[in-house]
């Protein structure tokens, strides 16, 4: 691999100068996905990198009915907050079936957020067409075998998926991310963070070069809601989802008065569904009203002939995940 | 000597001897050589399924820091024509011209003084192709088709009047996908060269062949090679052939004139050291109303590289396994621009098997019968192409042990009513026959004054155990402690053993230490024959028993003496004897040796979601004598977890319009984990074989079999759905 200048990053401020004045530097966090694109792939080739894991974002602080969590804090740490358990039980479980205990403990929150795609075509030098890698070139995956990839948000530009787990609650809970930039900080929902590919799906997000994501702001569910994290796959464990879905629903009376739907392994950004979500508000809990949102969640899907099956898993996962938490299944 | 009859040490579950280097690191494993000259070796592989390369920049990479040499077919010193071995025609080798036949084809080798450098440079290399379209596809009508390519196509009867009169048919095709071995340790060489003797450390699962090959291929006589693999981190097939990286680290080695080391990534296992092909079969099977089977008809199409062979009889399960009058099998092989396929672990029986128990499975739903009822009602009582009996076969009672341990009383045999909440429920069986492969072997042993003993050979342990029952047999003959026995094996020079493959190692390295041990017992009578202070002079090896390092007559055992003494009388410092092992096709007048399993599943299935668990599997083997409980367990439940993979998650996508294969990675090829493993209940059943030494039947393979049948049969009582394509993916079941 080429060689790269490694430095350790002394305060925040110093660490997105650096990176900001310097188009070919990286932020390194828990590395877990920034080492894979640089050694095993080759994809990348930042000739610096800037450490930032001795800066002090690590943490998670309660507020009434929401947290603050520190871009460096891991998922384990996150998964393991009992405020998480208690009012956001769905991002645990999220976390959870996320990564394995060891990438759990190295992961941090803001590098989830900005994981890279597991797209194969992305991540393989020996393919020419990635417009995502080489903006232009073109999509291999669009015409290629295809399984773990996107349906929602996609496009013959791109079928890359993001596939972090974590962020599906994360959406349909309306987290907020908190950037700092040169020029100060800002904030932005994390629901439009993310950049849909369109015909540029080298743009993945909202962030300047050099902007770093410093904390993320988790709201809580109100008291008496339920939720859960349904994460469809071959393999047991260890496996990004085929399909997810996270639901939030606050059911008086058999009556649905809130409800939170977002979905995961089927979007090229995480996926919020706002169009099942007002769907579900003021209809009863029952499988039918769950099997119109799911309906409703899954339009204009664009398919490939490996990622087709996607669209009826999507809406029985949906499906699925609303009943559990409805109480209507185990 | 001490018979087998009623042994002591062999058999018993001891932990293997090589277990505390292993988990402490010590064992070297190819990868871990070093010399302090060494660089290191990357390859570059082709980006294109078929064509030629018409230009190859290496003016950068060659510049690059570190680089010590870019070899490419252009400056490649030549290699000699590769020879002929024991399982066919050499691979082609590498680096001839500028064709492509595979995408992911080696194209160059790229050394400099670090592994880092070598990779860097080798991202500079460029590479002008001319593509063409490649052949991809097993139905593809541009496709070479190998007919009956090892002329072992076997008729037996008439099947195709027997299927046209048959009261019910079953008539239908399965398709495997391609499978890469995937073992954890990647493959690595290391080569060195001193003038013209080359000393490669090597992943490989038979050194003796491997000296072979590459004192053909570098023209030099093989005393001058020497090939080492006392460890590899597994291997299931992927180290029986001489892969062209292995060559070519040789090669980088003698041009730099130094050690050089390579160590396969990851991707580059998909292209470089085989894969269980993609399979077609056709399996028609003929029965009457009764269940008795009259007629089977198996055919099968399997890939294979453009260039090259694979012996990989898919069909060949077939005619041992039942008692049926007529029986055909057609083998085919069909030429694709893909990497040449290879060895995996129970290569063609594990695919044969699947349609054959599958349709078998079929056929008991069309008949309302059974499923082991039908299998009882056609088993073999002889072996059905010979005719003669079996050295040994419980097959039977592997059908009624495992039915006792699975409950295969409480299925209810109606499809899809055993359920648990929105959970269905299925029970599915199979049953394995697999002939045992008995290659010659050879082997010495040695007692030495200080009381240890040595068993020496070429044959390697891929993780399987033979360094422990090697230690456990030899123990077991010469009245010896395991832990006085040393066992060094996987170095070529060392006396000739065949491959750790096809399920035949143990039984024949087994011979050849009972015949090693038994010439070492008579050399120790023949130097007291005339030692007049021998109180077993005269003796001869029949008389005699061995005991705690004793040998004593076994009609008086106070009449006797201790290795020791022997030795240190006749001021020796050691005393060895040679054996060997030379099967013939088998005794006059008796069939085998065969080993048997029945193999039973219970998976739960989420018909909505298409999720797929197994919750139970239980397997009964009959391998006649079990030489270790514990690494004998292990072997099948190792091999029943790649059954698993094989049968749910396994699957090497290759591009069919670039031949790329699309999910090179253990993030992309799934694998199972823990969770996808219920409990494995494994029993053995059986005697000791009469046709082998050591009575064994060989379990590295037997495994694998059955476990897709067993599955999928389950899952069609679960759900009524007949898969008949593996992987069952999520997909598959919605």
């Amino acid at each position: 691999m080429p060689g790269f200048e490694y430095v350790q990053a002394e305060d925040v401020p110093g660490a997105v100068a650096i990176v900001s004045r310097d188009p070919g530097a990286s932020f390194l966090a828990g590395g877990t996905t920034l080492l894979d694109l640089m050694l095993k792939d080759g994809v990348i080739a930042p000739g610096r990198v800037v450490d930032i894991g001795r800066l002090p974002l690590r943490g998670i602080t309660r507020r009434d009915d929401f947290l603050l969590v520190g871009t460096l804090t891991t998922m384990e740490e996150l998964a393991a907050y009992p405020t998480v358990a208690e009012r956001a039980p769905f991002v645990r479980d999220a976390l959870l079936a996320g990564a394995s205990t060891q990438l759990r403990n190295m992961a941090t929150i803001g590098g989830n957020l900005l994981q890279r795609t597991r797209c194969r075509y992305f991540r393989d030098l020996a393919v020419a067409a990635c417009n995502k890698r080489t903006p232009g070139s073109g999509c291999a995956a669009v015409t290629g075998p295809a399984r773990m990839h996107a349906i929602l948000g996609a496009s013959e530009h791109c079928i890359a998926l993001h596939a972090s787990d974590l962020c599906v609650p994360l959406v349909a809970l309306d987290a907020v991310v908190y950037i700092q930039g040169v020029g100060g900080q800002r904030t932005v929902p994390l629901t439009d963070f993310y950049v849909l590919p369109s015909d540029r799906p080298e743009v993945e997000n909202v962030l300047e070069h050099g902007e770093l994501v410093t904390q993320v702001e988790i709201p809580l569910l109100p008291a008496g809601a339920r939720s859960g994290y349904l994460k469809v796959r071959d393999r047991a464990s260890y496996e990004f989802a085929l399909t997810s879905a996270a639901a939030a629903l606050m059911i008086e009376e058999g009556t649905i008065a809130m409800a939170r739907l977002a979905l995961g392994g089927v979007g090229t950004i995480p996926w919020r569904a706002r169009e099942a979500e007002a769907i579900l508000e003021g209809k009863p809990a029952n499988d039918q009203t769950f099997r119109a949102a799911a309906d409703a969640a899954i339009r204009d899907a664009f398919t490939v002939p490996g990622t087709a099956f996607k669209v009826e898993l999507a809406k029985r996962t949906i499906a699925r995940v609303l009943q559990t938490v409805a109480g209507l299944r185990s | 000597m001490r018979a087998l009859s009623a042994p002591t040490v062999l058999g018993e579950p001891i932990d293997r001897v090589d277990g505390p280097l292993k988990v402490t690191g010590a064992a070297p494993y190819p990868s871990d050589i070093a010399y302090p000259d060494l660089v290191h070796a990357v390859l570059v592989q082709s980006t294109i399924g078929a064509g030629t390369m018409t230009a190859i920049h290496a003016e950068a990479a060659e510049a690059a820091s570190g680089v010590l040499a870019v070899i490419t077919y252009q400056n490649a010193p030549a290699l000699a024509p590769a020879p002929m071995t024991g399982l066919g025609p050499s691979l082609p080798l590498p680096f001839r011209d500028n064709r492509v036949f595979h995408h992911g084809q080696h194209v160059a080798i790229v050394v400099a003084q670090t592994q880092e450098q070598a990779v860097a440079a080798a991202r500079l290399l460029e590479i002008d192709y001319v593509q063409e379209a490649a052949v991809l596809g097993l139905d593809n009508p541009r496709a070479e088709v190998l007919h009956n390519p090892w002329q072992a196509d076997l008729r037996r009867g008439d099947p195709a009047a027997a299927l046209a009169s048959a009261e019910v048919v079953v008539d239908e095709t399965y398709t495997i996908a391609a499978e890469t071995n995937n073992p954890l340790g990647l493959f690595a060489t290391v080569a060195s060269w001193e003038g013209d003797r080359l000393t490669v450390h090597d992943s490989t699962q038979w050194p003796v062949m491997e000296r072979q090959t590459l004192a053909t291929v570098f023209d030099i006589p093989e005393s001058a090679v020497r090939v080492l693999s006392p460890y590899l981190g597994g291997g299931f097939g992927a180290g029986l052939r001489v892969y062209p990286h292995v060559i070519l680290t040789a090669l980088a080695a003698r041009v730099v004139g130094r050690p050089v080391k390579l160590v396969l990534a990851r991707p580059q296992m998909f292209t470089s050291v085989g894969h269980r092909p993609e399979t077609q079969q056709r399996m028609k099977l003929g029965a009457l109303q009764d269940g008795r089977l009259v007629a089977i008809d198996h055919g099968c199409t399997s890939a294979l590289g453009i260039e090259g062979t694979n012996f990989g009889r898919v069909t060949v399960v077939t005619p041992p396994s039942y008692d049926c009058p007529n029986v055909a099998t057609h083998d085919h092989q069909v030429r694709l621009n893909i990497p040449n396929p290879g060895y995996m672990r129970g290569p063609g029986k594990t695919e044969g098997n699947f349609a054959l128990e599958s349709a078998l499975d079929e056929l008991s739903y069309k008949l309302r019968i059974d499923p082991i009822e039908l299998r009882l009602r056609n088993f073999a009582h002889v072996h059905p192409q010979s005719g003669l009996p079996w050295s040994s076969n419980a097959l039977q009672e592997c059908y009624r042990v495992g039915a006792e341990r699975f409950g295969w009383s409480k299925r209810s045999p109606e499809i899809g009513s055993m359920r648990e909440g929105h959970w269905l429920i299925g029970y599915g069986m199979a049953g394995v026959t697999f002939e045992l492969y008995q290659p010659p072997c050879e082997v010495r042993v040695s007692i030495h004054r200080d009381g240890s003993a040595y068993v020496r050979s070429a044959a390697t342990d891929i993780g399987t155990g033979t360094y422990t029952i090697a230690a456990q047999l030899a123990a077991e003959l010469l009245g010896l402690e395991v832990g006085q026995v040393h066992v060094e094996i996987g170095d070529s020079d060392l006396p000739t053993a065949p491959q750790s493959g096809g399920s035949g190692l143990a039984t024949s390295l087994g011979g050849a230490i009972v015949d090693a041990a038994g010439n070492l017992l008579r050399a120790f009578l023949k130097t007291v024959a005339d030692d007049d202070r021998s109180p077993l002079q005269g003796m001869t090896a029949e008389g005699v028993a061995v005991t705690n390092g004793r040998i004593a007559a076994i009609e008086d055992s106070s009449v006797g003496e201790t290795y020791f003494d022997i030795l240190e009388r006749h001021k020796l410092d050691e005393l060895s004897a040679g054996g060997e092992y030379n099967p013939s096709a088998g005794a006059p007048g008796i069939a085998g040796p065969a080993a048997f399993a029945a193999r039973f599943a219970e998976v739960h299935i989420d018909p909505e979601l298409g999720l797929l668990r197994i919750a139970r599997f239980v397997t009964v083997v009959d391998g006649g004598r079990i030489l270790n409980a514990k690494t004998a367990r292990s072997q099948i439940i190792g091999a029943t977890v790649m059954g698993i993979g094989m049968t749910l998650l396994e699957e090497t996508v290759i591009d069919s319009a670039t031949g790329r294969i699309a999910n090179a990675t253990f993030g992309d090829y799934l694998i199972p984990v823990n969770a996808d493993v219920p409990v494995l209940d494994v029993v053995f059943v059986g005697k000791p074989d009469e046709l082998s030494p050591v009575g064994s039947k060989g379990l590295g393979e037997i495994g694998t079999v059955g476990v897709s049948a067993a599955i999928a049969n389950a899952v069609y009582h679960a759900t009524g759905r007949r898969i008949r394509t593996l992987p069952i993916t999520i997909d598959k079941l919605l």
